[in-house]
């Protein structure tokens, strides 16, 4: 049986960026949708402020859902192909349908300007526009609804790397400007360095470690964390940059029969008997920083040199 | 930054008429066939079942195709015929489809064992020789055209709820699917929406060859004596009618074989040619 | 055989079941198509009520649904199709006796079909395009839209009456008189056949060009390889499975289309048979020919599905 996320436990904040970070096959993706009730879980709650989705009926859950939402990875299969731009944006609002058709066209319009897109685009199709224009689509779609919290999953993952920051920098100040949550989800450490106030680690399925991203990034506690930064150096300000590079050896095992104990110690260059033998613990090793490791805390890592731990950036 | 903005539908459809002949030679002979169906009454030279004594006449200026052997003018019956085959061959493709579409809708969109019995029945449907089932089940509803069509319609149905079943398995997956969820949108309003447009293409080419089939399969009853009953005018009837008669006058036959053939000619022509047009990424072999 | 082989042999014989009995719903259901009161229907319009009532009680109609089911059911597999409201005599009888003339019209145009449509779609596909290929494509084109009944007439025309080379109606027994048989039969089964020419001739020529254009061959040529030896030993086993389940496709719609064929040229067969019960509501007749040819075509069906799974290692896998 094939349990894409087993054993996750997190809470976002209002008003936060919480970043999840994790190679492909980690669950992250699983998780960004039943967050925002795509998939319900077979086991455990999602719970929106405190309250569980599921508890609503039909009519009362597709009127709650609006208030999550998410971006998708591929802007171009989140359109559908035979709808101008303009229609795709104001889907939402045709939905809800509590303002008058002429009110929805303008609140689409506004959309659209807010993120950049001039009014041009309304009458075109999907298939006209390049990769960072359709992603700017997807999220003035989004934004009609005025959420509290946005999904982002792999939202610029597809993108030229000269667009993803002008996207993350859009997304920045909406988030200002309209207060929202986001949970950004990437493989890409560098990206969620970079917005995150705090980050969850996942690894095939479970979390391994969680806290703010500058602790996180200053003294990683796990073994794989250490090993993500490690591969890329650049997500961290010189001074803190180690000079080893952690090659995690082995292959991803299969998430349909994981490893005993703890799931990483088949690639873990510090893996004990006790790591096979017994699933460790999640628990808060600093506070606000929590791990899944019997060892951590204790171990040397290599994206951060010794001794730095603690240094001011 | 500047894309081409796209033409009118009207546009778009007269250039590919342009482009392609057989789809605008088809489409022309419907449209006369269609028209001639409506002025029936005004176009032919005679009524259809006016009998003369003037049997199994060859052609002549009074009679341009002939006389049949009650007398009847075979032009006029010919144009009579026209409508009662349009009528015939939209009545059973509607018919396939009104159970067909929903049908397979439904299959593709709810999956689980919804999809899983139906998907039996369809299979047990399609064991059945098509025409020999449109027989039985005419034989149960009583003979006749709209029976018989009826029941034709009924035998297209599996087929044509296949085809929309995998469709929609297509775009059901499809993320803006998904994205239309997480606003809220019910079921319903999603397969209208979303799922059954971006579905529809395949559908709607094998519905324009089912035609040329539902066509055939008119002929073949009327023929048997199961569809058009006398002295209302079918192609499939003048048909038996003038094979008993083949030694005396053989041209009987020819008119209406040729009046079949040429319609469900045009039906195929022109289904091929939508397929061609609907699917641009289809490979040229086809 | 190897186990693996087996599994999947009796997995699709397994499949079939639920067909078969969802097929002889279907049916049994035809009768409760009939609007009205069945009995009534069958019985006519001078009908007495008495005539009525025991017609209904003969065919058991005023018994609950499932019972009547699981009663005809029942006498089915034991090889009982009730008998002729209009004859008396037990269906399977009148079936049996006249199903090899279908068969043989049938097997023969499909036979014809094969032989004729394997070589032009061959020959469309390996010149694409070209003058050929167009002549070949238009000529499917009219097969499929030609009336093959139409076709029947124009055949006993031109060679029955005006040359006098084949008998213009009737049939043979196959086991006595073989070739009387296959004289009687062979007009019919050319007139059948056109449809599963022009069927196979494009979905022959469609999957060669399918298979004949793919990176592996076109890498077999660069190699230097003649091409007919591509075409035999990869274009046709690639297709010879598409052909296969085309010629399923064929036989279970010429099995429907002896029907017509049968009346232009007076055979006893199933289809002619199917009409006449049909028309004087002999539902009894009507329910068993189908239930036979349903088999029939099942059955074949089956074996063309097991014998491209044995063939197939991909399709193994499912």
């Amino acid at each position: 049986m094939l349990k894409a996320v087993d054993g996750v436990s997190l809470e976002v904040q209002p008003g936060e960026t919480f970043g999840i970070i994790g190679e492909s096959g980690s669950g992250k993706t699983t998780l960004g949708r039943a967050l925002v009730c795509l998939e319900k879980p077979s086991a455990g709650q999602v719970l929106h402020r405190g309250s569980d989705p599921y508890a609503l009926s039909g009519g009362e859950l597709r009127r709650h859902r609006r208030d999550y939402q998410v971006v998708f990875q591929d802007p171009n299969a989140a359109l559908d192909p035979r709808m101008t731009i303009l229609r795709s944006v104001r889907e939402p609002l045709d939905v809800a349908g509590t303002l008058p058709h002429a009110a929805r066209d303008e609140a689409a319009m506004r959309a659209m300007e807010r993120v950049g897109l001039s009014p041009e685009f309304a009458s075109r199709y999907p298939h006209e526009l390049s990769g960072g224009q359709k992603q700017r689509v997807c999220i003035a779609r989004v934004l009609t609804l005025r959420p509290s919290v946005i999904v982002c999953d792999e939202a610029v993952a597809a993108l030229d790397v000269s667009i993803q920051a002008d996207i993350l920098n859009l997304l920045a100040d909406l988030q200002r400007e309209f207060g929202l949550t986001y949970v950004f989800i990437t493989h890409n450490l560098g990206v969620v360095a970079h917005i995150s106030d705090r980050v969850a680690v996942m690894y095939l399925g479970r979390l391994v470690e969680m806290g703010e991203t500058e602790a996180l990034l200053a003294r990683p506690l796990h073994p794989y964390t250490d090993a993500l930064l490690s591969a890329e150096p650049v997500a961290l300000p010189s001074h803190m940059r180690g000079t080893q590079r952690v090659v995690l050896s082995g292959e991803l095992p299969s998430p349909v029969s994981p490893p005993s104990g703890c799931r990483f110690r088949t690639r873990c260059r510090f893996a004990q008997d006790l790591c096979a033998a017994q699933v460790p613990d999640w628990r808060e090793v600093e506070p606000g920083h929590w791990a899944a490791c019997h060892f951590a805390g204790t171990l040397p890592t290599v994206s951060v040199p010794h001794g730095m731990a603690g240094a001011p950036s | 930054m500047s894309a081409p903005h796209r033409p009118s539908a009207a546009r778009r459809f007269l250039s590919w008429l342009r482009s392609d002949l057989r789809a605008a030679v088809s489409l022309a002979y419907l449209l006369l066939l269609f028209s001639l169906s409506l002025l029936a009454n005004v176009v032919a030279p005679h009524s259809p079942i006016a009998q003369s004594m003037d049997m199994l006449a060859p052609p002549d200026a009074a009679h341009w195709l002939g006389t049949d052997d009650l007398g009847r003018d075979v032009l006029s019956r010919l144009i009579h015929g026209a409508p009662m085959t349009l009528y015939a061959s939209i009545l059973a493709v509607g018919v396939g489809s009104l159970i067909g579409l929903p049908v397979g809708i439904m299959a593709g969109y709810l999956g689980g064992w919804v999809d899983g019995l139906t998907g039996r029945v369809i299979d047990a449907l399609l064991s059945f020789p098509s025409i020999v089932l449109a027989i039985a089940v005419t034989g149960a509803l009583g003979i006749g055209l709209t029976n018989s069509m009826i029941a034709v319609g009924i035998v297209f149905s599996p087929g044509l709820a296949r085809l929309i079943r995998v469709q929609t398995i297509v775009v059901k997956n499809d993320l803006y699917v998904d994205a239309a969820r997480t606003f809220g949108m019910s079921p319903l309003r999603i397969v209208w929406r979303h799922i059954l447009p971006n579905a529809i293409q395949p559908f709607i080419v094998q519905v324009t060859l089912l035609l040329a089939a539902a066509l055939l399969a008119e002929a073949s009853l009327s023929f048997l004596g199961l569809g058009v009953q006398p002295p209302q005018p079918s192609w499939g009837q003048m048909l038996a009618r003038s094979y008993g008669y083949m030694e005396i006058s053989p041209e009987q036959m020819y008119a209406p074989g040729l009046a079949i053939l040429f319609t469900a000619l045009a039906f195929n022509a022109l289904g091929e040619s939508l397929r061609a047009v609907l699917d641009p990424t289809r490979r040229r072999s086809d | 055989m190897t186990r693996r082989q087996a599994l999947v042999i009796g997995s699709r014989l397994v499949q079939v079941v639920p067909v078969v009995i969802l097929a002889t719903v279907v049916i049994f259901g035809l009768l409760q198509l009939v609007p009205g009161d069945p009995a009534a229907v069958i019985a006519g319009e001078y009908a007495t009520a008495e005539r009525i009532a025991g017609i209904r009680h003969m065919l058991g109609l005023d018994r609950p649904l499932w019972e009547q089911y699981a009663v005809w059911l029942g006498h089915a597999v034991q090889g009982d199709l009730s008998t002729s409201l209009i004859t008396g005599q037990p269906v399977l009888d009148e079936v049996l006796r006249r199903l090899p003339n279908t068969l043989l019209i049938t097997v023969l145009a499909l036979v014809l079909a094969v032989l004729v449509g394997v070589p032009l779609g061959i020959l469309a596909a390996t010149r694409v395009d070209g003058p050929v290929d167009r002549v070949v494509t238009t000529i499917a084109s009219l097969g499929v839209a030609v009336p093959n009944f139409w076709l029947g007439m124009i055949l006993v025309g031109f060679f029955a009456l005006g040359l006098g080379w084949f008998p213009t109606t009737g049939a043979a027994s196959l086991t006595q008189d073989p070739l009387r048989a296959l004289s009687h039969a062979a007009l019919p089964a050319l007139a059948l056949a056109t449809g599963g020419i022009a069927e196979i001739t494009r979905q022959l020529r469609s999957a060669l060009i399918e298979v004949l254009s793919s990176q592996y061959v076109r890498t077999l040529h660069a190699k230097g390889l003649s091409q007919a030896r591509i075409l035999w030993q990869h274009g046709l086993k690639n297709v010879s499975l598409t052909l296969l389940t085309v010629i399923g496709l064929v036989f279970n719609r010429a099995l429907g289309a002896t029907v017509a064929i049968e009346a232009v040229f007076a055979i006893p067969g199933t289809g002619s048979l199917v009409v006449a019960s049909a028309t004087n509501k002999d539902f009894p007749v009507v329910q068993g020919v189908v239930f036979v040819l349903v088999l029939i075509v099942i059955g074949l069906n089956l074996m063309i599905d097991l014998l491209y799974a044995l063939l197939d290692p991909r399709v193994n896998r499912r």
